[in-house]
């Protein structure tokens, strides 16, 4: 019997797409804007909502929503309950969420080749 | 075909007047946009306001009106700004001071009021207007803290009529931000931007509120904060801010002033069209809804780039009303520690900083602590080195902040732990003066009032 043998690789989300966020009361917005069209194409595939709340563990304490933005070939996150409050409450040192963009860069996306 | 030439000239309160002089010596505008009012901001402006009821405003103006102001006035350029904040009105009058002073005259200032809800939110509760937090929904009028300010983030229309009648300067209050945009490009083309009903008023006032939200936060649209133009080879200690060369029929170019430093290009417009902007179909302002996902963005040559593309959908019946208040009171104070045993102290030291609270007459209620460097930014979100890794650090910085209801705790606090200086482990500093003792926290509630309570007004003050 033949077996298929699912070969993975792993694609640096930096290597791929830039990425920048902002607040908005309690709600953190990260856009990520693919590198090129066939980069948009694996991040549409791949990088989900849910993989992006995980990544950001208990920072991230509400619902995150991906909207798909083709004609810019970017994706955006919208994070809610993730900026301690917002702004004006937060006990965090970042506390406008501007460095979301930075750690979200950080992802590594496993992908079957 | 009529053109009108704007710059994005500051992207917030504390920015530069660097890039906005440079514009307006050049003449490479027709008017300067100023955005002075980040969410936060007026909660700065209000414990201006506290100290000095003549205060409230952006204090960068005073600068702004003996630097920026003579040169671009000299050349026929404009200036609308949201500098105003909690107190247009004042702001006019110091900057009419500061003009006199100069020998300028002729200068027709527009202040633009009525988003100052402070004292209607009684009237509002006794009407039973529902006050419902946009986060979690709760009502504003179960909250326990004090009103410290209220603001309505209102539209376009005062700008425009401003402009029509003359104004040189516009020092607003809390005009939604790309509104301003929208306000100047309805007076050059002149465009009905009162209550729309045609899809091609909807669709010109999405591309005029495009471009003001393009040019809002200055040099982030032109290669300030870009990951996508990274390494970022070019300069940024003169970084020319974003210009709109926005044509009548809602096509624009986006460009920079000539021997300036970033770069204009679709990743750096792409960056700042995304930010903030949550589902691009139903971007929600005071005077439309715009739906920016069918958006034509080019790059034409270097540092010029296309947009077109951008449509429109009816404005929202409830506008966005922040109301701040005084929730208690944030101190901090930072620690270093040096190699040896880096990591294996500063635990040590947040030990005893605990316990030691523990006996002290202090209510604290929330409290962080940061390694600087290593879990400063990303807290639990990364995962830290072992201790024997961290040990071996040079050094390492501990952030204590903490949270508490009256201004006398922190000082308690942080006097209490002081002695650890020497009752302490070893390789300590601590820099008194880099910490924050008491400072007010007002954070701010936000919620949706309908439109039809909110009475804008312009008023005039001639140099």
């Amino acid at each position: 019997m033949i077996q298929k043998i699912n070969k993975m690789k792993t694609i640096k989300l930096i290597d791929i797409a830039s990425a920048r966020s902002g607040d908005k009361n309690n709600v953190c917005n990260i856009g990520v804007m693919a590198k090129s069209v066939e980069d948009y194409a694996t991040l549409k595939k791949h990088l989900t909502a849910d993989l992006v709340k995980a990544h950001f563990k208990g920072l991230i304490k509400g619902k995150v929503e991906r909207y798909e933005w083709d004609s810019l070939e970017s994706l955006n996150f919208v994070c809610h309950e993730a900026l301690d409050g917002g702004a004006s409450r937060s006990m965090r040192m970042d506390s406008l969420g501007k460095n979301f963009s930075s750690h979200l860069l950080r992802l590594e996306l496993t992908i079957s080749e | 075909m009529k053109k009108v030439r704007i710059a994005g000239a500051q992207g917030f309160y504390g920015d530069s007047p660097l890039g906005a002089i440079s514009i307006a010596m050049q003449g490479a505008a027709d008017y300067l946009m100023h955005d002075a009012l980040a969410e936060l901001t007026l909660s700065i402006l209000q414990k201006d306001k506290i100290k000095d009821p003549t205060l409230g405003y952006a204090r960068d103006i005073e600068v702004h009106a003996r630097t920026l102001y003579p040169i671009a006035f000299s050349k026929g350029i404009k200036i609308v700004t949201n500098s105003g904040g909690l107190n247009p009105e004042s702001a006019a009058e110091k900057v009419k001071a500061i003009l006199e002073k100069q020998g300028i005259k002729g200068i027709k200032i527009a202040t633009i009021t009525g988003d100052d809800m402070l004292s209607r939110l009684t009237e509002f509760k006794d009407n039973n207007v529902e006050l419902n937090n946009l986060d979690d929904n709760s009502s504003y009028y179960d909250s326990k803290f004090p009103p410290t300010h209220a603001n309505v983030y209102i539209g376009a229309q005062k700008v425009k009529q401003a402009l029509d009648e003359g104004a040189n300067l516009i020092l607003a209050g809390r005009v939604a931000d790309p509104c301003l945009a929208l306000g100047i490009i309805a007076h050059e083309f002149g465009w009905n931007i009162d209550e729309s009903t045609t899809q091609e008023d909807f669709d010109r006032m999405a591309f005029a509120i495009t471009i003001g939200h393009i040019l809002e936060c200055g040099g982030q649209a032109s290669g300030g904060n870009a990951y996508s133009e990274w390494p970022m080879n070019y300069s940024l200690s003169d970084l020319g801010y974003p210009i709109a060369h926005v044509n009548e029929d809602c096509t624009a170019i986006l460009t920079k002033a000539d021997n300036t430093g970033g770069k204009v290009s679709r990743n750096t417009i792409r960056e700042q069209l995304v930010y903030e902007i949550h589902d691009p179909t139903n971007y929600i302002t005071p005077d439309v809804v715009v739906d920016l996902s069918n958006i034509k963005l080019e790059d034409i040559s270097e540092n010029k780039v296309s947009i077109s593309g951008i449509k429109g959908k009816t404005r929202p019946e409830k506008l966005k009303l922040c109301i701040g208040q005084h929730e208690g009171f944030v101190t901090e104070q930072f620690f270093f520690f040096s190699y040896p045993f880096a990591y294996d102290k500063l635990q040590m030291f947040i030990k005893a900083t605990k316990e030691t609270w523990q006996k002290l007459p202090v209510q604290i209620l929330e409290s962080r602590f940061n390694i600087i460097g290593v879990n400063g930014l990303h807290e639990d979100a990364v995962e830290i080195p072992n201790a024997d890794e961290l040990n071996q650090r040079s050094e390492l910085g501990l952030r204590i902040a903490i949270k508490h209801k009256d201004d006398r705790t922190g000082k308690t606090a942080i006097a209490g732990i002081v002695c650890l200086g020497l009752n302490g482990p070893p390789g300590v500093i601590s820099v008194p003066g880099w910490g924050n003792m008491n400072r007010a926290m007002l954070s701010l509630f936000p919620c949706l009032i309908p439109r039809d309570l909110i009475n804008p007004e312009v008023k005039y003050v001639e140099v």
